[in-house]
């Protein structure tokens, strides 16, 4: 077990830093100076030695291989270097988009989870009647409308028939201003559970069908037990595997997702902190969140693993 | 002895046969079930309508603008209406579904051809290359595909080629995964380990048996991979970060259309129908091509 652990973490490390690798050799393929470009037009009144110097101080100059490893030291010792745009560190800026993205995720975890599960176990217990038929129309339509596109649509419902902007207001943190939190979160959120809600509800009501067909489940509700109980210990606990493998690739698609719904929503998050880095080609940022990203999407997997020995005694073993 | 000899023997012949049933009845089992209508019939409302937009073969030109119709509702003349410029949204969609399917072609090319490619030869090689083949491919899959796509298109720009190649590249350690996983089952079945003993060709094995094998995997897998495609490049034209302006493209339709909407709501519908549809079309044929591959997953 401990070794498995082990094991697992090293590979982590590997994956993780492939992908520092990866990420780095993508940015520097772009064009533009991210000096100059920081400068805008005040760039063109340097003289060279004055841009030399510049670049020697962001380390902009150096060879490829170079940069990759200072920044690859500087970012294990836990500077993630100065943004180009802002002049502020990154790690600050980070800290202050961070909560946002992760509120968010988990508030739209927790609602695909509750839409998906509710839905598919509704389904699945009566097959073919009104609320599966509910479900899978559910499921087609979250499938298909993009996060973006039902985004749009909630602000737009939300502004001009409404009259209700609650994202023009400064972003609320959950501590300084609960209600004006929750009211600024709850819309991106739903945007964007529906697509999560979607694959999950469809997850579980397979996962249910499956092992209602079976021996022990109809053994339970042959000596009497309670439909509740036999829905909940006997079908709901042997789907969990499969929901809880959907669940994690979801969280997978929603970091990614994040990125569009905060646009529209001007949440001052980790996505629009990135979205406006690529626009600056602010590197250091880039770089950082990026790299944030895929580590949260490699720990959210790990996790998925490790919550599999924790339901299921049976892959304990080795 | 006589096993041996009996699959030897009794292979070849039912294969053929196998594989000729299935190619009549292809279209047939996949017509059958239906997710696989639904998808079948909207992925051609979807490519005629693209089709059409590429060839320019719209009601009216998407380009012209007219201020004498600015913002007008649907009606016969423009079903979707017209935008704040007086052009045809219908047209205009068209136009850009063209595009959308342009580019989700090239990247599903892309990710199908690589992939596959990737995946076979993880899995016959064994040993060090598919240790790289994977380990490749699982440092791509770390990094969410949308992230990938946006940092290679804000590096490569986002001409259509470019933004294909973004999209594509993230779509890549998906196919490796499912190509890999049958290879490997195939590479030891016995009607491969009986080619072998006869003395087939490494490439007769390749595409008279493993391709065969695989290819329902990757019919899925390529169905699937169009519908991620078209969001991927509606989220990054939603982005701003689509083919440059002369081009049509659906999601800078719809980011275009959030400052419209709250008067004119049909520039939001119109390309975001036409999103919806090619995905969800993309989605029901990729699971009826699963039920019509395998009999077991059919949904009831």
């Amino acid at each position: 077990m401990l070794l498995g652990v082990a094991r697992r973490l090293l590979s982590m490390v590997i994956t993780l830093l492939g992908v520092s690798v990866v990420i780095f050799v993508i940015l520097r393929l772009l064009p533009g100076n991210a000096v100059t470009a920081s400068l805008g037009v005040s760039a063109g009144l340097l003289s060279h030695a004055q841009l030399a110097a510049l670049d020697r101080y962001y380390g902009v100059g150096q060879p490829a291989v170079q940069q990759f490893v200072s920044w690859l030291v500087a970012v294990l010792t836990g500077n993630l270097g100065v943004s180009l745009a802002s002049r502020e560190p990154v790690a600050t800026l980070i800290g202050a988009a961070l909560p946002v993205t992760v509120e968010l995720a988990l508030v739209a975890i927790v609602l695909g989870l509750l839409i998906g599960v509710g839905l598919g176990m509704l389904g699945a217990l009566h097959p073919g009647r009104l609320p599966d038929s509910v479900g899978q129309g559910v499921a087609v339509v979250g499938l298909g409308v993009p996060s973006f596109v039902l985004g749009t649509g909630i602000v737009t419902l939300l502004a001009s028939v409404l009259h209700y902007f609650p994202s023009s207001q400064s972003f609320a943190g959950f501590f300084q201003n609960p209600w004006l939190n929750l009211q600024q979160i709850i819309f991106p959120a739903l945007a964007l559970s529906l697509g999560i809600g979607a694959a999950i509800m469809r997850t579980t009501r397979a996962a249910i069908l499956e092992v209602s067909g079976q021996g022990f489940v109809r053994t339970a509700r042959g000596k009497g037990l309670a439909p509740r109980t036999v829905s909940w210990r006997h079908l709901f606990l042997n789907s969990s595997i499969p929901i809880v493998t959907m669940t994690g690739i979801q969280l997978g698609y929603l970091l990614g997702g994040t990125v569009i719904v905060e646009q529209i929503f001007v949440l001052p998050g980790l996505g629009r902190l990135l979205v406006t880095s690529i626009a600056n080609r602010d590197f250091p940022v880039v770089q950082s969140v990026t790299l944030l990203f895929a580590a949260a999407f490699v720990v959210v997997n790990m996790l998925t693993d490790i919550l599999y020995t924790v339901i299921d005694p049976r892959t304990r073993a080795r | 002895m006589t096993a041996v000899g009996g699959g030897l023997l009794g292979h070849p012949d039912a294969a053929e046969v196998g594989l000729e049933r299935r190619r009549a009845g292809w279209l047939r089992t996949l017509w059958r079930s239906r997710s696989g209508r639904v998808g079948l019939v909207l992925v051609g409302v979807v490519s005629l309508a693209g089709i059409l937009g590429g060839v320019g073969l719209t009601p009216e030109n998407p380009g012209v603008q007219s201020s004498s119709a600015v913002l007008r509702g649907p009606s016969p003349p423009h079903l979707f209406g017209t935008d704040q410029f007086g052009r045809d949204v219908f047209s205009l969609v068209l136009q850009g579904m063209g595009v959308s399917l342009e580019i989700a072609g090239i990247a599903v090319a892309i990710a199908a051809v690589v992939g596959t490619l990737g995946g076979i030869t993880a899995g016959l090689l064994g040993r060090w290359p598919e240790a790289l083949i994977m380990r490749g491919s699982d440092i791509i899959f770390a990094i969410p595909a949308i992230l990938l796509a946006l940092a290679i298109v804000t590096s490569l720009g986002a001409s259509v080629i470019d933004s294909a190649l973004a999209i594509g590249v993230g779509y890549v350690p998906i196919f490796v995964r499912v190509v890999r996983g049958p290879v490997l089952a195939l590479r030891e079945a016995d009607f491969i380990r009986a080619g072998r003993v006869l003395g087939f060709s490494r490439r007769r094995l390749l595409f008279g048996h493993i391709l065969p094998n695989v290819g329902g995997a990757v019919a899925v897998q390529t169905s699937l991979a169009f519908a991620w495609a078209i969001l991927a490049e509606a989220g990054l034209s939603f982005l701003g970060l689509g083919p440059p302006p002369p081009t049509a493209s659906l999601g800078e339709m719809v980011s275009q259309s959030s400052s419209l909407a709250g008067v004119a709501w049909w520039t939001l519908v119109g390309p975001s129908l036409a999103i919806v549809l090619a995905v969800i079309g993309f989605n029901f044929l990729g699971d009826g091509l699963r039920d019509a591959a395998d009999p077991r997953s059919r949904t009831r």
